[in-house]
């Protein structure tokens, strides 16, 4: 079964000047996918080749059984993305439209459009805020509200690149535990944050565009610490 | 952002948009077309006010329209008092005033979001000639998404040049601002491919 | 082939958010304005020199369209159709034309800005262009004859210069900064 299975193999990104990603093969199956590793080490280019934003120099990629290379539309519509930055995600005015704009191009009648966005800002209890302008929404529900669009996509894989990076300890774990615990979705965590790690099924790790460990994230994650202590 | 709509529920408010702007610009085109004549001019007045009442938003309304008009008539008079006979002056101030007033009937009777529903359908017939009327839509709403955005960037560069002590330039601010504008369109740009709206 | 346009879509967006922000803090303004001095005239001249022409136009156009809808985003809070049927009308128009005058002479070619090029392009579409436009427009509107109306339209012109002089610094100041900004697809 190729459902949730995200495969690499011998995948590079070059970019002009520099080389983000190195040869890098994996397959991963786990719910919870924690990514760890230095600034600059290549995480953000990883997040950004499984829905197509960028694609490989070389090797292959599969994310749950597409080509995000060749199926660029098909993938986004599989994969959900959360930016760290809340601001540059939300596009329309409103907080109902800008739900609603992740359901346009699927050909719904209107009215439905109307009660899936509803129901689906009483799950994030955001549903006082519908008509509400966006930049009157402080962090933590911007963030939540990039959450809601992304999920009532019903994607069936959620990749999050560093979203608790802009918010409070609070937000955080509002946001965390919805990541983590309460939806269904296949995740991929991009996080500094070694206790969110720490929860997942699974840890990479990225150093200078290669995959230099992984496995359960206790070890994963003690061994970075170490790393970080040396002089 | 805050339009410069008026709720209400008068004949005007009900009107759609389209054939609203059409009547609009027929009676602002007559407006300056109007000879100098003293009683048409104060027929003229007479009729505006009577569109304020219409639009019940009421002739105090039009007053204070008319009052942020006041530099602008009275740049209109200073520069041609010097030129013209006086009675041809005022019946001039008195037309821009009237066709300003009588034009923003239309806004302050129609939502913003009617106004830019009504552009779109009218765009979509020119679809054959490259006018992709969605993405015109689309252009419309991120802008009013973005405003308050790079209204934050500005206020935060002010913030940062006052925190080193630099005297604040409206020049200094404008290359950073630039800067963080251009990038926050990148992001911009790769949310809007990750949410599948090319 | 598809990014680009996204792209291009966003950069739009920014550039006319940009021109509305040029238009918030205390708006410097001739005469309290009846064809107001302000940055916003100059973020038309920026709007061609970075985005070129076809973009440039466009995001000036975006921005009218907005203004015309009833948000108060020209400088001093001034919005709404009115200020499509007064004296400054043309003005605004010219705007348009303008922004796309000085992309396709700062961009000539599709090439990078040098400071000669912009200040003439800033010069000739962000000004000629506009006053091309703005002059005739304002005199039919307040049925002051054409001569008379581009004598008192001169008081504007030295700060009109002066725009000038400050978009070529801004934009070559860019162009060191953050050159990125003026890739054309
Ligand atoms: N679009 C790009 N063009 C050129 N270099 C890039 C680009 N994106 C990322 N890089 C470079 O690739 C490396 C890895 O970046 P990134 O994946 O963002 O790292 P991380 O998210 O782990 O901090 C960095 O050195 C970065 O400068
Ligand atoms: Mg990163």
């Amino acid at each position: 079964m190729s459902d949730h299975v995200i495969g690499f193999e011998h995948v590079s990104v070059r970019f002009a000047r520099h080389t983000a990603l190195r040869d890098v093969s994996v397959r991963l199956e786990q719910r919870r996918i924690a990514v760890i590793g230095s600034n600059g080490s290549g995480k953000s280019t990883f997040a950004r080749t499984l829905n197509g934003l960028i694609v490989a120099s070389e090797g292959e990629i599969r994310v749950h059984g597409i080509d995000p290379a060749r199926e660029p539309k098909q993938v986004r519509q599989r994969v959900g993305f959360i930016f760290s930055n809340p601001d540059t995600q939300i596009i329309m005015p409103t907080v109902a439209e800008d739900v609603a704009f992740s359901l346009r191009r699927r050909g719904l009648p209107r009215a439905e459009i109307r009660d899936r966005v509803t129901a689906a800002l009483n799950d994030f209890g955001l549903a006082a805020e519908a008509d509400s302008p966006v930049h009157e929404l402080s962090s933590g529900q911007k963030q939540l509200l990039a959450l809601c669009a992304v999920l009532i996509g019903e994607p069936g894989l959620v990749v999050a690149d560093e979203p608790t990076a802009y918010l409070d300890a609070a937000n955080s774990r509002r946001i965390a535990g919805f990541l983590l615990d309460r939806m269904p979705q296949q995740l991929v965590l991009i996080t500094h944050d070694l206790r969110l790690a720490a929860r997942c099924d699974i840890a990479l790790r990225f150093e200078g565009g290669r995959l230099s460990d992984q496995g359960e994230p206790g070890p994963v994650i003690a061994r970075y610490e170490e790393d970080q202590e040396q002089p | 952002m805050i339009s410069l709509y008026r709720p209400g529920t008068s004949l005007l408010h009900r009107m759609p948009a389209g054939p609203k702007l059409v009547v609009v610009a027929g009676l602002a085109t007559a407006i300056s077309l109007l000879p100098a004549n003293p009683l048409l001019l104060a027929a003229v007045l007479v009729a505006v006010a009577g569109c304020y009442l219409l639009a019940g938003t009421g002739i105090a309304e039009a007053g204070r329209q008319l009052w942020r008009l006041r530099w602008v008539l009275l740049v209109v008079s200073l520069s041609q008092v010097f030129f013209l006979p006086v009675l041809a002056v005022a019946a001039n101030v008195i037309r821009v005033g009237a066709v300003v007033l009588v034009a923003n009937l239309i806004t302050l009777t129609t939502r913003t979001d009617r106004l830019i529903d009504a552009l779109e359908r009218a765009l979509r017939p020119l679809r054959k000639l490259g006018v992709n009327s969605d993405r015109v839509a689309l252009m419309l709403s991120m802008t009013i998404t973005t405003i308050p955005v790079i209204a934050g960037f500005a206020a935060r560069i002010r913030e940062a040049q006052r925190a080193r002590g630099v005297t604040v330039s409206p020049f200094a601010a404008v290359v950073p601002l630039l800067v963080m504008a251009l990038k926050h369109a990148d992001d911009l740009a790769d949310a809007l491919v990750a949410r599948g709206a090319d | 082939m598809e990014r680009f346009e996204t792209r291009d879509v966003a950069r739009i967006v920014v550039f006319a958010a940009i021109m509305a922000v040029l238009g918030l803090p205390g708006a410097v303004t001739l005469f309290g304005g009846a064809v107001p001095i302000t940055l916003q005239s100059m973020g038309a001249m920026l709007a061609g020199a970075v985005l070129g022409p076809w973009r440039g136009a466009t995001s000036i156009i975006v921005f009218l369209v907005l203004t015309f809808a009833g948000l108060p985003l020209l400088s001093g809070g001034r919005g709404g159709a009115g200020v499509f049927v007064g004296p400054s009308a043309g003005y605004l128009a010219g705007w348009v034309l303008g922004a796309f005058v000085v992309g396709v002479i700062v961009r000539f070619r599709g090439r990078p800005p040098v400071w000669w090029r912009t200040a003439l392009g800033c010069l000739v579409g962000g000004m000629a262009v506009v006053y091309a436009i703005g002059v005739p427009v304002q005199a039919a509107v307040t049925h002051l004859p054409l001569g008379k109306t581009v004598l008192s339209a001169l008081v504007f012109v030295p700060g009109d210069l002066l725009k000038v002089v400050f978009a070529t610094i801004v934009t070559m100041a860019l162009w060191r900064a953050y050159p990125r900004a003026f890739e054309l697809k």
